[in-house]
């Protein structure tokens, strides 16, 4: 009987379902080419390069001065970091000596921009689950107070192009850190608030408990960091591992799980990476020393020494690397990028590996990614 | 199949950088003269220093075959001569090894980088093409996962040894960690670095009909229809 | 407490013009077709008018429908999007018209004016006719339901049917056949899985949502809306969702009956008493199952997945475009009114009064009031309206409504299921669950005196 019942076994085809690059969901312009059994994904490729602006090209071709300002535009939700990222790998060839006040400046605005960065990523999360119309606008109306205060000291609310080489470009006004205080005297109230409607949802649990487990053996092999590593369970944060600026002086927890990380681990570190940072700037607050905040003249024609650096920033995404290549001259003889969000995505295909159409988007979003990162 | 493609995408290339050539010479004189700042249409003169003071001081890796070796000889140049494997460093830059290996024992050094139990760089950060000006480089940056060592490895291809029509050739180490697929694909289709044994290479961020490899000093857009002065110009 | 007091002020204002607006227009036209223009024919013609006086009133009912549903779909996105924009800390549309309020209009008019495309490949007279078909069940499931939210208006009583609830339900279920009509006519995979989930999504939700009707009905005795309605006259504790007559003996004592109403309603004493309380328990289970099934039979927010926007682009109406993709929109919101609708008169008593007419009579004022409506001119003599009807229609559409306002409000919380456990929760918790209140009703309604 069994041999018989395997004879008339229905003949079903996979499917190819061309996920993008015009997708509501695809967070821009991602291409998944899906294999799909019924609705089981069996494989995926992601093809990129729909957003590729030559950022790396730009950068032999453009010079110094001219190039801080388009970086910004790399990672349009973390502009801060990928200009620290700059910043840092150029003062490293150059040897600019960075006033301290920057140096805390420097943190003080990343940690906000990181904040920035996870609300936006809060918010669109939900709306990949499907939950379009309800939750996802409240983080956004906290990110709108961020941005009112980077407006302030950088004259634009996403491209900032505040953290220049060899310091930062404006000193904020003692009113500006009252009103930072203010903010972050509410913001933790607002967590609270999300938590209470996002944690604690049976759907929200459902849909992403036990779903995209990222283990610690993958995750190291494609190299996957940030949030999405430390919710698997591997304390790789820059801030702490390899400290650099003024993160040594600072008191803040690194966000691990014990286990292997899914969808709610990584929305979880994430949660309690904008609380720690919460705590970061007001400690920066405290600390803040008076003094310069430049320690590199700011002009057209400047020239960094020849050499080569490297330099990597925790960005809310994962380690963001710089590596430059100068002559001498006015212009980079070579800019490399290296992206969390590139590095990340290359993971995705073995996530979704025979999940389900649904939970695409779920897993999808929880690895936070930026396209324009992602293509450069 | 990845074999074949790159090579197939190559005559195309191949016969540009010929049409290109006299091109290229024509500047060279002009820096002879000592007048002449750098044709601005060629992207690979504009990236260089118009100054004749800051030509004269080009990047380390260019003057690779006589590098100053540093007093203390690094720790990772000693484990992989240790082991057999010959290593050469590189001036320190930023404090960071920097050392220069050969394409056909890149394997072997990395399997003892990244498993021995003296040091683990385990983390490979990023995979870069760099094209110095006469070799091509791969250059990998590892980390480490549980210490703080940081390790910068070159693998220099001299321009000449390229033959025409093909590609610089390097082992591809996709099979020690899977984040080298996309890096080596995305150097591929930047710069033009064949690696072999790759799973999978084709191009990533550029379209799979794209011709040439766009951050190489010599390449020239064919099509480019913003550009009045190509005559393949839409304008 | 209320930060944004002005915003709620605005969309109050809003709801009130829109609803005295629409319900107006539809009830002049009713009065017009059915009352009037007869009165006025029969004065002039005689006997001769009896057969055109027929043919109007059956004709008014459904030309009402007709004028209503499209004013009201626009009335119903327009409340949506400032609802949830109000609950989602943002303005919504406010600029076309005063307050926004012909945003919704205009929003019409694009859409009729869009280019109208049907896909390469796609099968053309299916593509055309999968929106009518799911538009059309949803103008004639409503027409059993006008005579019971209407407190049973000699206008609307030709169209009632002895077995109105099986109709309406079977209108309800062929949305579903259009819905995987479009989904694989439009030669778009995204469309097919839409087609293919909604078609499984309403298999499996069909039965918890008919097996909590008909445990109403068993409670009721009966299919017929308008008696389904007139049943549970008489205040809130007469509402099948309190117990569907299990608490009438309580109300009749409240109302003056004392023990001896208790004594008859309850006759077994305390196992009535438990009996009755068990009903009441099933019965508020009963309208939660089916909210849910309903919220998935008209596939909203959970369980939307056929035209899941993050996942399936937008499902089975990807390829829809301009009037064909208006009409679909139409009969979404329409859906959204039936279903509201059918729970009012199902189990909210319809047109019905929560306040008891025990307590409602001996407010000063009251009766006067309702007296002074029968005896003004436009009741008496241009028969407009008459109390009852009028009550009653303020009562439905506060109840049907608040339902829509409750389903926005859903919305605007909740993320989406995920396709398998949509179907877990529907096969493995709902429909057990329904079966068990139907069991459990079947047996506790002997040991008390019900509506049936």
């Amino acid at each position: 009987m069994a041999t018989e019942i395997q004879e008339i076994d229905l003949k079903t085809d996979e499917m190819i379902i061309n996920m993008g690059p015009q997708h509501p969901a695809t967070h821009g312009v991602l291409r998944l080419l899906l294999t799909l059994d019924g609705e089981t994904v069996k494989h995926v490729e992601p093809v990129l390069g729909h957003l590729h602006r030559a950022q790396e090209w730009q950068g032999q071709n453009r010079t110094w001065f001219q190039y801080q300002a388009l970086i910004d535009r790399v990672d349009y939700l973390s502009g801060m970091f990928t200009s620290w990222a700059m910043a840092r790998s150029c003062e490293q060839i150059d040897g600019t000596v960075v006033p301290p006040r920057a140096e805390y400046l420097r943190v003080m605005v990343s940690e906000m921009n990181r904040i920035t960065s996870h609300l936006l990523w809060l918010g669109t999360y939900l709306i990949d689950l499907g939950a379009m119309f309800g939750f996802p606008f409240y983080p956004f109306r906290e990110r709108e107070k961020l941005f009112d205060l980077f407006e302030e000291i950088a004259g634009q609310r996403m491209m900032f192009n505040y953290i220049r080489i060899g310091g930062v470009l404006r000193d904020p006004k003692p009113e500006w850190f009252d009103k930072l205080k203010r903010f972050l005297d509410e913001f933790p109230d607002r967590i609270d608030e999300y938590e209470t409607i996002v944690t604690q949802n049976p759907i929200f649990l459902k849909r992403t408990k036990g779903v995209g487990i990222l283990t610690q053996a993958v995750a190291k092999d494609y190299g996957v960091t940030g949030p999405c590593i430390r919710s698997s369970g591997i304390p790789l944060d820059l801030r702490r591992t390899k400290p650099y600026s003024v993160y040594p002086e600072l008191k803040f927890d690194v966000i691990t799980f014990d286990k292997e990380g899914d969808t709610w681990d990584r929305y979880m570190a994430r949660i309690l990476e904008m609380r720690q940072s919460i705590e970061i700037i007001r400690q920066c607050i405290d600390k803040l020393p008076s003094g310069d905040i430049m320690g590199k003249k700011q002009m057209a024609g400047m020239r960094i020494k020849a050499g080569e650096g490297f330099a990597a920033v925790e960005s809310p995404r994962g380690i963001l690397g710089c590596y430059v290549i100068s002559g001498g001259g006015e212009k980079a003889l070579r800019f490399r990028w290296r992206n969390p969000s590139f590095c990340n995505l290359s993971v995705l295909h073995e996530l979704l590996k025979g999940c389900p159409l649904s939970d695409i988007m779920a897993i999808f979003g929880s690895i936070d990614v930026i396209l324009p990162d992602v293509d450069r | 199949m990845t074999d074949e493609k790159p090579s197939e995408a190559e005559k195309p290339e191949d016969k540009k950088a010929e049409a290109a050539k006299p091109e290229a010479a024509k500047p060279e004189v002009a820096k002879a003269d000592g007048a002449k700042p750098a044709d601005a249409a060629k992207p690979a003169d504009a990236a260089k220093p118009a100054a004749p003071a800051a030509a004269a001081a080009p990047k380390p890796a260019a003057k690779a075959p006589e590098p100053v070796i540093p007093a203390t000889a690094g720790k990772f140049e000693q484990f992989l001569k240790e082991h057999g494997i010959p290593a050469q460093r590189l001036p320190l830059s930023l404090e960071v090894e920097t050392i220069v290996l050969s394409g056909d024992v890149l394997q072997a050094a990395l399997r003892l980088l990244r498993n021995s139990s003296e040091v683990k760089l385990d983390l490979l950060l990023t995979i870069s093409g760099v094209d110095s000006n006469d070799t091509y480089d791969s250059v990998y940056h590892l980390w480490s996962y549980s210490n703080l060592d940081e390790l910068v490895i070159k693998v220099l291809i001299k321009k000449s040894d390229v033959a025409e029509g093909d590609l610089p050739a390097v082992p591809s180490i996709a099979n020690f960690w899977s984040a080298a697929n996309w890096h080596e694909r995305e150097t591929y289709d930047l710069m033009g670095i064949r690696y072999a044994n790759h799973p999978y290479l084709r191009r990533i961020l550029n379209p799979w009909d794209w011709e040439g490899y766009p951050l190489r000093r010599d390449y020239k857009q064919l099509v480019d229809c913003l550009n009045d002065k190509n005559p393949h110009s839409m304008r | 407490m209320f930060s944004n007091g002005d915003e709620i002020f605005k969309i109050s204002r809003l709801t009130i013009v829109w609803l005295a607006g629409i319900f107006t227009i539809v009830w002049m036209v009713c009065w017009a077709l059915g009352i009037a223009l007869p009165m006025l024919l029969t004065q002039q013609l005689g006997d001769k008018a009896a057969l055109t006086n027929e043919i109007l009133r059956a004709a008014t009912p459904v030309i009402a429908i007709l004028v209503f549903i499209p004013i009201n779909a626009m009335f119903m996105v327009l409340i949506e999007r400032r609802a949830l924009a109000l609950w989602t800390v943002r303005k919504g549309p406010n600029r076309v018209g005063p307050d926004g309020n012909f945003q919704t209009a205009a929003d019409a008019v694009k859409l009729l004016l869009k280019e109208d495309i049907t896909p390469t490949g796609a099968d053309a007279v299916m593509h055309t006719f999968a929106p009518i078909l799911f538009f059309a069940p949803s103008v004639f499931g409503a027409v059993p339901l006008l005579a019971a939210v209407t407190n049973n208006h000699p206008l609307f009583r030709v169209l009632n049917l002895p077995t109105g609830i099986f109709f309406v339900l079977a209108a309800g279920a062929l949305p579903v056949v259009a819905l995987v009509m479009a989904g694989w006519a439009s030669n778009n995979k995204y469309s097919l899985v839409g087609g293919l989930r909604s078609a499984a999504q309403a298999i499996s939700y069909e039965i918890p949502l008919v097996l909590s009707l008909i445990t109403v009905c068993l409670m009721a005795g009966t299919l017929d809306l308008v008696k389904i309605t007139e049943q549970q006259a008489g205040g809130i504790l007469n509402w099948n969702l309190l117990g569907g007559g299990a608490l009438t003996g309580l109300n009749n004592a409240l109302a003056g009956g004392g023990a001896k109403a208790l004594a008859t309603s309850y006759f077994m004493g305390p196992i009535s008493y438990v009996c009755a309380g068990l009903l009441v328990i099933s019965l508020i289970i009963s309208f939660w199952l089916y909210l849910t099934g309903a919220c998935a039979e008209i596939n909203r927010i959970p369980f939307d997945l056929p035209e899941a926007e993050s996942e399936l682009v937008s499902g089975y109406n990807t390829e829809y475009s301009g009037m064909k993709f208006a009409i679909f929109f139409l009969a979404e919101f329409t859906n959204l009114f039936i279903v509201s609708s059918i729970t009012t008169v199902m189990f909210l008593g319809g047109g019905d009064n929560p306040i008891p007419p025990y307590i409602l009579n001996n407010i000063p004022g009251i009766p006067q009031m309702v007296a002074a409506i029968r005896d003004s001119y436009f009741c008496s003599t241009l028969h407009i309206i008459n109390p009852e009807t009028f009550f009653a229609t303020l009562w439905v559409i506060a109840k049907v409504y608040g339902l829509v306002i409750f389903a926005v409000l859903i919305r605007g919380t909740l993320p989406r299921f995920r396709i398998d456990q949509l179907m877990a929760f529907g096969w493995k918790r709902l429909i057990p669950l329904s079966l068990i209140v139907f069991i459990i009703v079947v047996f506790a309604r002997e040991f008390v005196i019900c509506h049936g």
